[in-house]
Order: structure tokens, then sequence, then C-alpha cells
């Protein structure tokens, strides 16, 4: 043999050596966090209970005095009673359905913001994973060496063909077998 | 080893029965199956017992006497098997698991049945010896003992795997063998490393030479020469396999170098980022004329028990670069023929460090001595197979040299 011994294993050490000050990798994404149904602002059992008790009682209701003298008398002080406060106990009915309203709505739209809030993380964190895997090809291709080079003399098809692969049909000459 | 002689005395070669579960070249197990029965060939009768077969018979095969049971062992069995023992030892199950009677009916469900009737063939032969073709035919040492649980046994391990190998349902069959034979210096170390007995397991290596024709003439499929030769198992439309993007890698590593990238479906010839495809390589005499005529070879599937292909281009005096998890890196490490990857960083950097003229040169010349030493003669094969079997080859005929 003319050439002295090489030792592949040497030689392995000699690269990773050569090569490993110059190592870099960006940082991972952060772990995806799954959107969860309880995360919005649903709470159904407290606007269900206004929906049924907005209408308070605006007469009085005979069946509640009794019978008797005692009733008679209950029942005519509980008309005078409701007659009275009649237009403040219709104003009340009308600002507490607005207030029932006004809760329905603004339930609604936490709703919505909350998921719009979760579908911008949700891009965001797809935006992460995109860029830190087009990172990961630039550290690799930065540790390889080859961009200055590449960028120089790759024609335009190539770095085409690089990037997504074999899908340059133009670039595919007819098939012919070599 | 003394012959038996028959009852008329009239033996006058011994006989040597070879049980073997396939009977066909395509794999790299089945054809050093049929190299190990040839070497044998030499030095004895070699009578080849197989399940195959569509017709239970006897029949000639070349030199060797075929007997063909017809009782074929299912490929779902032998599936269920290698699923079995890949997954027991990827959970790591504990050695009561490994040794369960329940277990071993179910590893050898379907596979020792159809050595049935190879008792009865071993009877009617008598051999001086039984080989036994992989370590997990339970089925064939059972056979062979049922016939004569004296009988002189030698294995051909076929231990492609190391999870096989020290898979203790196999253990029987290596303490039965007299002789084990290993392909490569890695499967004899990791036999030796589970069972012990380094003395009875013998590395043989392979018969494989250069074909001289390859030499005269280069293919041109990708270029005359200088260009990277890649090979991979996977579709040319599979570009989110592993072995995709390595060959993707090196060829936009070395824009300026020809790339020759073997697929399943294609041959695909990149120069400078234009593409030209052709049919898929077939026939071997063109790999062969692709490797003798290429920089490097890079084969990213090695061959599973010794890297066949990765042989033949060290004999070619192509340096190769092959993954460090793989048979192959023994030829590249102990041969001292190439340099092998663990990620696709080291991958550029050994194509890279190989490329250059003098690093080249010398890596080809050792790969080549390497390859012709250990791998490059059929004589020194049957020299080797022949005397691990206790067989001599005083019978032999004189090989010719001129």
């Amino acid at each position: 043999m003319g050439q002295p011994a090489l030792d592949p294993e040497e030689v392995l050490e000699r690269l990773k050596a050569e090569h490993r000050t110059l190592f870099w990798e960006p940082l991972q994404p952060n772990m995806i966090r799954r959107t969860k149904d309880n995360e919005q602002a649903r709470n159904r059992g407290s606007l269900e209970f206004l929906h049924h008790h907005w209408a308070l009682p605006d007469h009085f209701d005979p069946a509640v005095a009794g019978g008797g003298l005692r009733g008679k008398i209950v029942t005519l002080f509980g008309r005078l009673t409701y007659r009275v406060l009649g237009p403040y106990l219709r104003q009340e009915r009308d600002l507490l359905a607005h207030m029932v309203r006004v809760n329905e709505a603004l339930e609604r739209r936490c709703d919505e913001l909350t998921l719009r809030c979760q579908q911008l993380n949700q891009d965001f964190l797809d935006r992460q994973v995109a860029e830190a895997r087009n990172l990961a090809e630039l550290a690799l291709w930065l540790h390889l060496e080859p961009p200055a080079v590449a960028a120089a003399t790759v024609s335009p098809a190539a770095t085409t063909a690089g990037r997504h692969g074999k899908d340059g049909a133009d670039q595919k000459d007819a098939a012919s077998a070599p | 080893m003394t012959v038996t002689p028959t009852a008329d005395g009239r033996r006058l070669r011994p006989v040597v029965a070879l049980l073997a579960a396939h009977w066909e070249s395509k794999t790299e197990e089945g054809w050093i199956t049929r190299q190990v029965a040839g070497a044998l060939a030499w030095v004895a009768d070699v009578h080849v017992i197989t399940p195959e077969g569509s017709t239970a018979g006897t029949s000639t095969d070349s030199v060797f006497t075929l007997h063909r049971m017809a009782t074929p062992i299912e490929p779902a069995a032998e599936l269920r098997r290698d699923l079995l023992i890949e997954g027991l030892s990827e959970t790591g199950a504990s050695g009561d698991v490994l040794g369960s009677p329940e277990l071993s009916s179910l590893l050898d469900q379907g596979l020792v049945g159809p050595w049935g009737d190879a008792s009865d063939i071993l009877s009617a032969l008598q051999p001086d010896l039984a080989v036994i073709a992989g370590h997990q035919d339970v089925g064939a040492l059972n056979a062979v003992d049922r016939h004569d649980p004296g009988l002189p046994v030698t294995l051909l391990a076929l231990g492609a795997d190391a999870e096989s190998i020290a898979f203790p349902h196999f253990a029987s069959v290596f303490a039965r063998a007299d002789t084990v034979l290993a392909v490569t210096e890695s499967e004899r170390m990791a036999i030796v490393e589970h069972h012990g007995r380094p003395d009875a397991v013998r590395r043989i290596g392979a018969p494989l030479s250069a074909n001289p024709s390859a030499l005269s003439e280069p293919n041109g499929w990708v270029g005359d020469t200088g260009y990277l030769l890649v090979l991979t198992g996977v579709d040319s439309e599979d570009e989110e396999h592993p072995e995709y993007e390595l060959s993707r890698v090196l060829r936009l590593s070395f824009p300026d170098r020809p790339v020759g990238i073997t697929h399943t479906d294609a041959f695909c010839a990149w120069h400078g980022g234009r593409l030209n495809e052709g049919w898929p390589i077939e026939r071997s005499s063109d790999l062969a004329r692709l490797m003798a005529w290429a920089r490097i070879t890079v084969d990213l599937r090695p061959g599973r028990l010794f890297a066949r292909r990765c042989v033949d281009s060290l004999l070619y005096g192509t340096p190769i670069v092959v993954p460090a998890d793989s048979r192959a890196r023994e030829h590249a490490q102990r041969g001292r023929g190439g340099l092998w990857f663990e990620n696709p960083a080291e991958l550029a950097w050994c194509v890279e460090s190989l490329l250059e003229p003098p690093t080249h040169d010398t890596i080809s010349a050792q790969g080549l001595s390497y390859a012709e030493e250990e791998y490059g003669s059929t004589d020194r094969f049957v020299e080797r197979v022949a005397e691990a079997c206790g067989l001599t080859p005083a019978t032999a005929p004189v090989a010719v040299t001129t």
C-alpha cells in the first residue's frame, strides 16, 4: 500500500472536533397547549336562573291572603299596595329584563373573545413551530457550510427542488432510461 | 469427523443434512445459506431439507439433493414471531415472561409443525452432520433431536439483529450446536456476548468477487466517474422518509458533483439541480457498474446480515459511507474502508472528507485490501466453512489457479 494507513475513527473524531465549535441549534418552540372547552366564559346556570326569575310579580295574588275577615283585609291592603307601587314595579321589571339581556350579550361576547384569544395563541404557536423548523433547516445548512457555495452556484431550479422536493416538473427532462 | 458407512459400506464422503426454512437467494440470509451449502458440497454430499414446495419430493438442485416437504411456513407465523421478539425486547420483559411456556408456545406457533416430516428424512439419510440455517428454527432442531439427539449440529446463525440473538427462547439452539457460524465479526461478537463459547463461534465471511466486466466500462447513467452513488430503499415520491431526506441533503450539499440515487421505483441522476429519471436498478450487473465507477457509495439501507452491497463496493475500490447503527459499519470501521454517520451533518462531513483525494485513495486501498482478504476468495470461504464444520477439504477438487 503506497499511502500511510488511515484510521476512520480518527478521521471521524477530527471531523467532529472541527465542526463542534460552529454547532448551533434554534430554540425549540413551547409545548403546544390545546384548547379546553371549559376555558370559555360560560356560566349557564346563573344565566338560566336570571331568565326564569327576572319577571317579578306585578299584582297581588289573593290566594296567598287566606280566607275570612283577615284574608279580606290582607287582600284589600295588598291590592292597594300594588296599585300604588305599580309604576315603580313595571319600571323595575323593564330594568331587570334589560340587565338579563345585557348579561346574555356579555356572555356571548366573552366567549367570542376567548375563542379569538385561543385562535390567536394557536396561530402564534403554529408560526413559532414553522419558524423553528425553518431555523433548524438554516442551522443545518450553516452547519454543513455550503450555503455560500450553493447560493452562488446552484440554479434557481435546483433551489426550488431543494425546498420543495422533486416538484419541479419543468425541471425534469423527459424520462429517459439512462 | 468420521464418515459413517452405509449398510453396504460404500459411503465415501460425509453426508450433510442442511435444514433451511427457505431455500432461495433473494435475501442475504437465503444467499449465504446457499453459499454455505455450496461450500459444504466440496467436501460432502449435501442434502437440503426444507418445508417449502407445493408437492413433497426429492429432486436435484445443482450439486445438492433437495428434499421438499411441501409444508411451507406461513409468512404470518414468522411475522408474529418477529413482532413478539421486537415488542418484548422493546418493553424489557422480565425473565419469567420470556421463559414462560405460554410465550414459547406462541413464538413457535406455526413454525415447528412444518418440520414434522424432517426427522423421517433424516432417518433415511443417516447424515454425519446436521446444519441448521437460522437460530430461530427451533422446529429444525427438534426434528434433528427426534432423529438422533447425539448428531453433531452446526448452526448457521443468520443473526441479523442483536435482539433476536439475545432472545432466551433461542438459547437452546445455540447451546445444542457444536459450532456456530457467523458471517461478520459483529454477528460473532453478539453471539459470544449472549451465549458464550467464543471458540465454538466461527466467522466465515462470504464468497464475493468483483465482476471484471463492471470495471471495463462505466455505466454512464450518472457520468463516467467521480459521482456519488446513493443507495436507498424508498420510493422516489416518498419525500417524508428519512432516507429520502438524507439523499436530498447529499445532492444539495454537493451541487457541483453528479449524484445518482437509487429508489425502488426509479433511478435519479442529478446534475447541478437537473434531474434525469430512469428505470430502477434491477440487474446486479448494472449496480456493479455504478459502484465500480462511483467516487463514493453511500448505502442508506445496507443489508441486515452482512451488508453485501457495501462489500461489493469495497471490492471495486469505492469507499463507503453507512449508518452507524448498521452491520455495514463493520466494513467501514474494522475494514477501514469508509466512514459512518449518526446524523445528516455527519453524513455530509463524511462524504466531503472522502472526496478529498488523499483520504479517498487511502481509504479506498484499505477497503479493497480488507474486502479481498475477508470476502474475496471462494477457496478461503470453503476452507473456513469446512474447517468450522469439522469436515476435511482433502477430498475437494483442486482449484484452478491459472
